[in-house]
């Protein structure tokens, strides 16, 4: 009796190690060990030392790509915001089909391929597509090109990254009690200072979400700019890229690689502090 | 202001519908380039898809690849999932960021580390090598939907069957998994679109033993923008739809035969 | 160049390939795990195809006739790119068998080691352990409808954004490239070589922001023509007869258009190297190649192919008489420089 009494707990706690322990063998395997190899690489390839990170550091191209990659990576997160806050915002207070409806949209957007996404503004803002030919059609002689631009490049990733932000502000928006806003119009708030004091706070934690998940993928993203981009404003994730495949420089690539991630990590860990990183892809 | 915003919002569903809507008539165009609006309408490049192996294989080895990521993936994160929803032990918080750790990482970063390592384990180029690593992001998402689901789950429901005598494997069977089927359909969903979709990871390391249509799709979009994306895209976007559409079709339809039932 | 040091030290990889392979082949899996390992006796012969004109013309005169010949069945794939060929060589898991180098790349691919000795399938064939297959030419090759009053000459007047508005595109390949920028900085086709790198940069520096597309495949090349994406583009004459042929409105010069001459190369250890072998030597002889360029519009290099081109071919050839005289050559062995090394320098420019 003593002894079944004092096995219990210990029984308790190795379930859900061994629950686990199939999964965390798995990705020590198969996820950790080839990113401690990016780290290994960038240290010892070619020759073992720090040349790489001082090279992509201290070269003025790497620091320009990665200016470049933040400015479009906040570019990014300040358009999605500017497109998701009054959609959102809409479709709170809109009849509940059409927000099914708007919401329907956006998780069909959502679930698409974001490569069938990159190639439909592909078409739509090709020299023979339908914005030029519109622009066109309404007496525009000579339209700028639009393809092979940033503004090509940063247009499908604010539509391709919108519906995190869109959703994100939604849950929250969702969430408001109507009254209160009702009471703080009653107390005399209205328009902008409704807005400022009352709404805007109440949907922090969403735009906080949004931005943040946003503002990370957008650092790592590869294809769009890739395929959209204009060839002067290379983003990292490109550039590695190109490092490997074109130059097989595998040292100054994962250089790259691993400062791309501790900067992401960096962001992330600040997040985790402050709200859970559980929560942010929530 | 509520007006101007009502009208900021309006033009970003065009927005947002746009490119998702552009791709259909696109794919009906007879042109060899992206011209806007078409020449000419027909069933060419469908045609070409649907007959074209170099389009076909990478079709079939994505399925395949993102199957047998979804069971290996659901293989691992089923067990995980319950340890961490319903258990308290030391170092769970670690294991909770272990979970999410995958999704912190840019793809870029990982296929440089997948294209070195499976290059000694003579695994790039195999659909061995792109299901191990697409199983690796597939984590978190899947943890993420599990787990949602596994907090709402209400435990009296057990305890109720446990007391009524069932051995915990009863109640596992016949009680926690019917409940949990939909969230098990849906977290396996979103690993099998997290593969199906992933694009990165696969064009450093398919090759041409395993190459997956994002990987095709990409080449083919780089150099030169081949009419038959289009297709694909359509294609794609109509499972989507479908996919989405679905319960609510389902939903009428059963509260239609529900009606019809009730008036015999 | 990372390319040499195959076998890197480290105590624990030994070790954890085994355990890992020996994990792989116990979850049953070990079939999908070994591509290479059922494949080294398999009648499969894999190419790296340039795409478009050049696989049409390859499939009908080059692969479906060695297949019908040897029971070899022929897969291609593509990109063409150096960078996999080192890849290749470098993980020892094989994309392609059998590819084409251009005058650019052969040169720094048999330094560098990734190419299988070879014989010369017919005399003077040989070059760096590549048997010479065609010479193609990157042209000069404008819109008809970018609103000019003036028809553009030359390499100097695709700079010259003032006298001929418009976005350019060029190849992203400095090999091509450079030699381009200094025949429009008034170097004499002559005296090009060995290269001033630092004079072509400088000159490239003036066109850069007006080159909206720096092409990385021919099809591509030919879409954003096609398209009317750019107006005036450096474009292989083969793409460049394709977008001609699709009716767009464009024309082009060969005045100063730049020859370079395709290899066919055998990758190095490759399992497939006797098929391989036999595909060079099949696809350089006389009847074959001699079909393979009169559809495609290449000149072929084995002399003895001639004899078998059509005159209705030749027009459009860049070595037949009366076009080759417009042309110039590249001197790969006196370039000026290292091409990987310059490759590198041109990649960081592109960006900066």
């Amino acid at each position: 009796m003593g002894f079944k009494l004092s096995t219990l707990p210990d029984r308790q706690n190795i379930w859900p190690w061994l629950l686990l322990a199939p999964l965390a063998i798995y990705l020590a395997l198969f996820f950790l060990v080839p990113l401690v190899e990016v780290g290994i690489m960038s240290v010892t390839e070619p020759p073992p030392g720090l040349a790489n990170y001082e090279r992509v550091l201290t070269g003025s191209l790497y620091r320009k790509v990665f200016l470049n990659t933040f400015g479009t990576a906040l570019l990014v997160t300040v358009c999605c915001l500017l497109v998701g806050y009054p959609l959102a915002y809409l479709m709170s207070t809109v009849s509940k089909r059409a927000a099914m409806a708007i919401l329907l949209l956006i998780t069909m957007s959502f679930w698409t391929s974001f490569l069938v996404r990159t190639y439909a503004w592909m078409v739509l803002l090709g020299n023979n597509g339908p914005v030029i030919w519109l622009m066109q059609t309404l007496g525009i002689q000579d339209p700028p090109p639009l393809l092979f631009t940033r503004f090509s490049s940063t247009l499908a990733m604010v539509h391709i990254l919108a519906p995190y932000m869109i959703m994100n502000i939604y849950t929250v928006m969702q969430k408001i009690d109507p009254s209160l806003i009702r009471s703080a119009e009653s107390m005399g708030a209205y328009g902008r200072s409704l807005f400022r004091h009352v709404y805007l706070p109440l949907t922090a934690p969403g735009i906080a979400n949004g931005s943040v998940l946003v503002f990370v993928i957008c650092l790592g993203f590869y294809v769009t700019p890739v395929l959209l981009g204009s060839p002067r404003e290379q983003m990292a994730a490109g550039l590695i890229g190109n490092q490997i495949e074109q130059f097989l420089a595998f040292g100054l690539g994962s250089a790259m690689a691993i400062v791309l991630l501790v900067v992401t990590l960096i962001i992330l860990g600040l997040y985790h502090r402050r709200f859970g990183l559980d929560k942010l892809y929530g | 202001m509520n007006t101007f915003i009502r009208w900021i919002g309006i033009a970003v569903v065009a927005f947002i519908a746009a490119p998702l809507l552009i791709v259909v008539p696109m794919s009906f165009s007879t042109a060899a380039s992206l011209q806007f609006p078409p020449p000419g309408w027909g069933w060419q490049y469908y045609q070409a898809y649907f007959s074209d192996p170099s389009w076909l294989r990478p079709t079939w080895n994505s399925v395949f690849i993102a199957a047998m990521n979804t069971l290996l993936t659901m293989a691992l994160v089923v067990p995980a999932t319950f340890a961490l929803v319903r258990h308290k032990f030391w170092g769970k918080s670690a294991a909770n960021l272990m979970m999410m750790m995958p999704m912190a990482v840019p793809h870029i970063v990982m296929a440089i580390g997948y294209y070195s390592y499976f290059g000694e384990l003579k695994l790039v180029h195999s659909k061995l090598g792109v299901i191990l690593a697409h199983t690796c992001l597939s984590v978190p998402i899947t943890f993420l939907v599990l787990s949602a689901n596994l907090k709402g789950f209400d435990r009296t429901l057990e305890r109720a069957a446990r007391s009524l005598g069932a051995t915990p494997r009863q109640v596992f069977l016949h009680i926690t998994l019917p409940i949990l089927r939909p969230g098990l359909l849906i977290s396996a969903l979103f690993a099998f679109i997290q593969s199906f979709d992933e694009t990165v990871v696969a064009i450093f390391i398919s090759g041409r033993n395993a190459e997956t249509l994002p990987r095709k799709m990409f080449d083919s979009i780089r150099e030169e923008a081949d009419p038959v994306i289009a297709v694909i895209s359509t294609l794609l976007f109509a499972i989507v739809f479908a996919g989405l559409i679905a319960p609510s079709v389902i939903k009428l339809i059963r509260r239609m035969t529900a009606k019809t039932a009730q008036q015999r | 160049m990372t390319i040499n040091n195959k076998k890197k030290t480290s105590l624990i990889r030994p070790n954890r390939r085994l355990f890992l392979q020996g994990t792989a082949a116990l979850a049953g899996a070990s079939a999908l795990a070994a591509p290479s390992i059922g494949r080294a006796q398999s009648k499969e012969l894999y190419i790296n195809s340039w795409g478009g004109p050049w696989l049409e013309a390859a499939t009908e005169n080059l692969f479906t006739p060695f297949t019908e010949a040897t029971g070899i069945e022929i897969r291609t794939v593509s990109p063409v790119s150096f960078a996999k060929l080192a890849a290749q060589v470098r993980t020892g898991v094989y994309e392609f068998d059998v590819t084409t180098l251009g005058g650019g790349d052969i040169v720094a691919a048999n330094n560098a080691g990734l190419l299988e000795p070879i014989e010369e399938s017919y005399p003077g064939g040989l070059f760096q352990n590549g048997v010479g297959s065609h010479a193609f030419a990157t042209m000069m090759a404008w819109r008809t409808d970018a609103g000019w009053d003036e028809t553009p000459q030359s390499w100097a007047d695709f700079w010259d954004v003032e006298r001929f508005p418009g976005g350019r595109s060029l190849q992203r390949y400095p090999a091509r490239v450079l030699p381009l920028a200094l025949l429009a900085d008034g170097v004499a086709p002559e005296d090009l070589y060995p290269l001033d790198i630092d004079r072509a940069f400088a000159k490239l520096d003036e066109i850069k922001e007006h080159v909206r597309v720096w092409w990385t495949g021919g099809a591509q090349s030919t879409q954003i023509l096609r398209d009317g994406e750019v107006d005036m583009i450096g474009i292989w004459h083969g793409r460049y007869f394709e977008a001609e042929d699709a009716g767009a409105p464009v024309d082009f010069t060969w005045n100063q258009a730049e020859l370079d001459n395709a290899y066919w190369v055998v990758a190095k250890e490759t399992p497939n190297m006797e098929a391989a072998k036999m595909f060079v030597e099949f696809a350089t002889s006389a009847e074959p190649l001699a079909g393979f360029v009169s559809q495609a519009n290449y000149g072929a290099l084995n002399p003895a192919a001639d004899a078998f081109v059509p005159d209705a071919a030749k027009p459009r050839m860049p070595t037949a008489p009366g076009n080759v005289e417009q042309t110039f050559g590249q001197d790969m062995l006196n370039w000026g420089g290292d091409p990987q090394e310059v490759a590198m320098r041109f990649d960081e420019w592109l960006a900066s």
